[in-house]
Formats: structure tokens, sequence, C-alpha cells
């Protein structure tokens, strides 16, 4: 697993071009990225010239572009980057985990969700909130989503590999037959609670949403989104010989159990991590990996990092329209993303119908 | 053949099958069928008259004429019409079991008919965060959102909020029970009307009168001072459950209030309608003069006015600065009953503390002239 890292792999990755390839869609995708960040940074119910935008950032690095007032700064500073930068976290996670999930199951319609994660999170998150535990402590919701949803995936694992034989398929199952009991446990923990404010408040975060994100949600979630994402990306390698059948992977010396526990390991991780901060945001994780894999082919080496800045990019464009379209009112990011997600999907689909069954 | 051993278990299926069978097709009972709970008397099927229409007091007629809802305003008589949300419903006599089905509703029962007739309430009515009549109906039997519940005190009419289900409000009709789906719309004029068609309904004409006067005294009183008070200051509603912040616009209950205390409701000015979430950055853009937050103390309210006052990138908002940021009782804010009077008086206190120097400490009179 190890040996994906160091001289090996980099001769590998020069000689199919990777390199190259990974080189010009990063730039392309970094472009969109920045611009996204850029625009929203821009957008919002107070009025903010670019320039003045532009001003405040590049202020940070000790230059002194144009005056800028007091509370203009702390718009950007206190309200609007930590909300970019939990949704680039966001984003991320769930293009990573994606990714991996679609690689891991050799399966375009996987999703982070396969295993447990996000329905873990929401009874967390459930939990928290008809306890009344998120009036209690900031971080109440956050963490007992994260709980849930590491919660969940160990339990899908644990049904997976009961026996001492890990099973793909039994994953698969397990994580369909988790997903509809916690499901189950939401729907009743949503019926038995006589409080409509409380409900209200389910709704909303089961809708996902990235209003009044904090530093301190930074902080919470970069450290596992970073930590998950970056062994994703070490067993990029390793990833592409799983998708090619166990019995190839282990004749290319992959230590086929072990890399793939590893990989569902750190995409639960990152899925935890996302959901924790931001509920269940709809498709990126799906859509993301899935439309870049049609523009740049399904070698994960290229397909999870662009699937990092691809979803990065998704969810903070989806929450620039969700905060400005009816400001000062605003909608849910999940929304936009199924808006725009679904039908974008759909098109694709019917555009590269032929590619689509061929992946 | 068929063995007899095979015989008795396929007998015994067979059975099984029409006990099932009988169980499916009396699980859709006529206006007739007794209610599944045996000790539950039988509700009286509609429409029965057993009185006929009496002659108008023109006084009366009058008062309800106009009301939305009631189809013959001269008619004070049993059985009368009432058109609801759901349809027509026929009222056979003067009900005497009456089950009222959301907090308003009950809050406006309560100061019509005797404690004693209202048969059953909500949960929410009887807790002391949401309902300003708690405290009278610790001792009603609860109903749930299970027609079941209803049906087993036997009610003979039923009012409900746009909220009930419309297959619980087929459930007890088809059993005969008068079902009237009403909608409690925000509005002096609205409240008194409901006040009004409720009285009407529970065939208490003259008590509904008596009470629309006392509440309407309250309104005009209120508002002698208040439409002549200025600068109307720039209020705006907010309240947070977790991390998500709401404000209240143009439609909405604590829009009602905020202008009915004199003020100028910023969400509905920044064409907010309806109750919407925001965020910080939408209260700096509204910039109000006053923030109020009608949120019950034990859902955070207090941490999220810290919060506001202590927010750096909020320290430019008039309210912030000026330190109008209050938390308010939010059953008096958020109820559909004109129980939201002394939400509209506590706001006026705090917009114009010169023109209302002294609480205003007095509820709603009951039934018999007791007062809460």
């Amino acid at each position: 697993m190890i040996r994906t890292v160091g001289a090996n792999a980099l001769r590998s990755y020069r000689q199919s071009g990777v390199v190259t390839r990974l080189a010009a869609s990063s730039c392309v995708i970094l472009l969109l990225v920045l611009a996204t960040v850029l625009v929203s940074l821009s957008m919002g119910p107070v009025n903010i010239s670019v320039d003045r935008v532009a001003s405040i950032v590049l202020s940070y690095a000790g230059l002194d572009l144009a005056p800028f007032g007091r509370t203009e700064q702390l718009i950007i500073e206190q309200i609007r980057l930590p909300r970019i930068v939990v949704g680039a976290l966001v984003g991320m996670a769930l293009g990573v985990a994606g990714a991996t999930m679609q690689g891991l199951f050799r399966n375009p319609m996987a999703d982070p969700g396969i295993i447990g994660v996000s329905a873990g999170g929401a009874v967390g998150a459930v939990v928290a909130i008809a306890t009344g535990m998120t009036g209690l402590f900031f971080l109440a919701l956050p963490v007992f989503a994260f709980v849930g949803a590491m919660g969940a995936a160990f339990l899908v694992y644990g049904i997976a590999a009961v026996g001492g034989r890990f099973s793909m398929a039994t994953l698969l199952l397990a994580g369909v037959a988790v997903n509809a009991f916690l499901g189950a446990i939401v729907s009743a923990i949503i019926i038995l609670l006589p409080d409509n404010g409380a409900l209200r408040e389910i709704l909303f975060w089961l809708a996902g949403g990235l209003d009044s994100r904090s530093w301190e949600h930074v902080r919470i979630s970069a450290p596992l989104v970073l930590v998950g994402t970056a062994v994703i990306m070490v067993m990029t390698r390793d990833l592409n010989l799983l998708t090619l059948g166990d019995d190839e992977a282990r004749s290319m010396g992959i230590r086929v159990d072990a890399a793939r526990v590893l990989l569902l390991a750190a995409a639960a991780l990152v899925t935890g991590a996302a959901v924790a901060v931001s509920g269940t945001i709809a498709f990126v994780g799906l859509v993301t990996p899935h439309i870049l894999r049609l523009v740049l082919g399904p070698d994960h080496r290229v397909l999870v990092p662009m699937s990092a800045l691809g979803g990065a990019a998704f969810v903070i464009l989806a929450d620039t329209v969700a905060r400005v379209v009816i400001q000062p009112a605003e909608l849910r990011v999940s929304i936009i993303t199924a808006f725009v997600g679904a039908p974008f999907f759909i098109f694709l689909l019917i555009k590269n119908k032929r590619q689509v069954y061929s992946l | 053949m068929i063995s007899r051993e095979r015989c008795i278990p396929l007998a015994s299926l067979l059975s099984l099958i029409l006990l099932l069978m009988a169980a499916c097709s009396s699980a859709t009972p006529t206006p007739t069928a007794t209610p599944t709970q045996a000790p539950a008397p039988a509700p009286t099927p509609t429409p029965t008259a057993t009185l006929v229409p009496t002659a108008t007091p023109i006084s009366l007629a009058s008062e309800f004429e106009g009301v939305p809802g009631i189809v013959d305003p001269t008619n004070f008589g049993w059985p009368r019409q009432v058109e609801g949300l759901n349809g027509m419903a026929t009222i056979p006599s003067k009900p005497s079991r009456v089950i009222t089905a959301s907090v308003g509703h009950d809050e406006i029962a309560v100061s019509l008919i005797p404690l004693a007739r209202l048969v059953g309430v909500g949960e929410a009515t009887k807790n002391t965060t949401f309902s300003n009549v708690a405290h009278l109906v610790q001792d009603t039997p609860t109903i749930t959102r299970d027609p079941e519940t209803i049906i087993a005190l036997s009610p003979d009419a039923v009012v409900t909020s746009p909220f009930f289900a419309a297959e619980g409000i087929d459930a007890l009709s088809r059993l005969g029970i008068p079902v009237v789906q009403t909608d409690l719309i925000q509005g002096p004029e609205e409240r008194i009307e409901s006040i009004l068609l409720m009285g009407y309904i529970l065939g208490e004409e003259e008590r509904a009168i008596e009470f629309a006067a006392e509440v309407r005294d309250r309104y005009d009183s209120l508002a002698s001072v208040t439409d002549a008070a200025s600068p109307k200051p720039r209020v705006l509603a907010l309240t947070q459950y977790s991390d998500t912040i709401w404000t209240a616009g143009a439609g909405s209950t604590e829009g009602g209030i905020i202008t009915a205390a004199g003020g100028i409701n910023t969400a509905e000015e920044a064409g907010i309608t309806g109750n919407m979430t925001t965020n910080l950055e939408g209260v700096i853009a509204m910039a109000p003069d006053v923030v109020i937050i009608p949120q019950p103390a034990d859902f955070g309210a207090g941490e999220f006015r810290q919060s506001l006052l202590e927010n750096a990138a909020l320290a430019e908002v008039p309210a912030i600065k000026n330190g109008q940021v209050h938390v308010v009782e939010s059953k008096r804010f958020t109820t559909l009953s004109h129980w939201n009077i002394l939400g509209i008086e506590a706001l006026a206190r705090i917009l114009w503390p010169d023109l209302f120097p002294n609480p205003i400490d007095y509820e709603f009179s009951l039934p018999g002239s007791v007062n809460l």
C-alpha cells in the first residue's frame, strides 16, 4: 500500500501522462474554485464592491490597496469567509468520498451515503436536537452528528466483516439495511416529538445548510477532512487497481482487504466530518465525480483530486446562490445542489449514454 | 382428496382470512357506526334538527353580519350551517362536548365556553411554553394527531386549524361528527371575526359579542396611542434554533404584532414574506432600530441575544449599538389568537416607554366574568 508513495509511483505517474493531465485539469478547476470564492465573497445582503473585497483579502498579505470599513472587513472575515471555507471543505469531502465509493463499488451510482454515514449523522443530529442538547453547548450538533456518522460506518463495516471474511456485496446490503433502520429511527423521533420548534429544526438540518458557519466549524472539520482526503489521495493507485478486480489487484501487489478498509475508513471519516458541519447535502458526492469522470476519464489519480476541487467549487457556488437569491432571507444549499445538480446530471447521462455504460 | 390433518389448518387459515376480510370491511365505518371504543356513546348523526330556527334578534344579527364562514347570520337556532375550509358543515344542536384542535382555537374556546364543555386539548395547549391557557386545561384529556383519540371523547363538534390532516377530518365526518376547519388570520378585525365565528359554532353568541367587544377595546386603546406616535421605529423579529436564524416578514404573526404596536417591520420592508431563514449579514443589511427575540428561554433565547450583542460584525447595527435587543415572551408573539394583544402591549412598552409607563397586567375575562 505504502508503495504507492515514492519513486515507483512517480515514475508510473510520469509514464502514464498523469502528471500532465493532473496539472492541466488542476489549473482549470483551481481557477474555477478561485473564481467561485471571489464571486461568493463579493455577494451578499450587504453591498461590498469587488475592489473592496480584494483590498480586504489582500490586506491579510500586508498589501494596502484601498480603504475599507471595519464592518465590511468583519462581514468578510467573520461571516462570509468561514462559510465559504466550510463549504469548500464539505464539497471537497463529499467529492472525494463519492469518487472513492464509486471506485470501490465499481458502480457510478454509489455515493458517500451508501455505508450509512449520512443516515448515522442524521440520527446523531436528530437526537441532539430532540433531547435539547443543542441548546446546552455550541458544538453539540456537529459532535453528535459526527459520532452518529462514524457509529453507522463501523456498524455497516462490522456486519460486512462478520466471521472474519469481508465482502463488498455484504457491505452494500448492510449499508442498505442500516440506512433503512436509521431512517426509521429519524422518522420515529420526528413523529413522536411534541415540540414543533424542534421538529422544524430537524427538518432544516436534514435539508442541509451552511448558515451561521463560523471559524469554529472550520477548526473541527478541517483536520478530519484534510487527513481523510490525504489518505485517499495517497491510495489512488490502489483504488485504480481495486476497480480491476480483487485478483488483478492482488497480482499487482496490493493487500486488497487492508487497502479497501483504509479507503472505506477515510471516506467515512471525511463524509462524517462534512455531515457534522453541514447536514446532509444532496447530490454533490454523486454528481461531482460522475461528471468529472465523463470529462477526465476513470483514472482515480486524476479523478480524486479533481473531485475534491470540483466538489468545493460546486458547494461554494450553490451556497452563494442559496444566500443571495432571496436575500436577506436565504434558501438551504441542498435545495440548490439538487435543483442544479439533478437536471445537469440527467443532461450528461443522456448526452453521454454510451460512455456511461462503458464505465 | 384432502386429508383430515391438512383439513384443520386449512380451515383455520380460511377462518383467519374471513375474519381479516370482515375486519377490513368494518374499518370503513358508515356515519351510523359506533366508535371502536365500547364505552364511548355514539355520536349524534347529522342532521336531526330538534329545534326550529328561532326569531332573529336584530342586534345579534347585525353583529354576525359579514363574518366569514357564517352561512345565514339571521339563523340563531339549530341546525345551523357554517362554511369552513373543509366545506359546508351542519351543526345539528348546541354542542355540549367540544374539541378545538389547535392552540389558537383552544385559547379562543376557553374564553367563550365553560371548561367542562372543552373535552380534549392537544399536548401543545397544555404546555406553558406555547400556550397562554395551559394552566386552565391541565386536567382536560389529551388528544393527539390520531383521530381515534378525538373519537374516543365523543365530541359533538370539532373545530380545527388548516394543519389538521384531511384524512382525520374525513374520519370524523364519516362518524357524523361536525367538523369545521377554520384559519386564524392575523389582524385585529380578523381576530374579532374568529371569536364571533367560534361563538356562533358553539352557540355562545352573546358571550362572543361581549368578548369581541373586550378584545376590540384593547386593540383600540393601543391603536389610539401608537397610531399617533412617531417616528416609527424599525423592528426586526429574530429567533435562532441551532444555527438557523429565522425572521418574520409580511403576513407573519410577529410582523402583525410589530405593525400593531406602532413599529415598522424591517423584514417586510426588505421583501420577506412569512417566516423565513436569514443570516447575520441579512441582519446588518436590514439595520433595525429594535430587535425582538420571540423565543422561549429554554430554547436559548438569552444566549442568542448575548451572541448578537457580542458579535463585532453587528456592532454598527442601530439595535445592537443602542442595546435594543429584547427577549419577549414567545407564546404572546406566536399564538394565532387574541392573546397576541399581550404581545402587542409588551412591544408597545418597549417601543414607546414614555407612552406606556406602567405594565399592562390584566389578561382576559372568562365566561361568567371571571378574570384569568
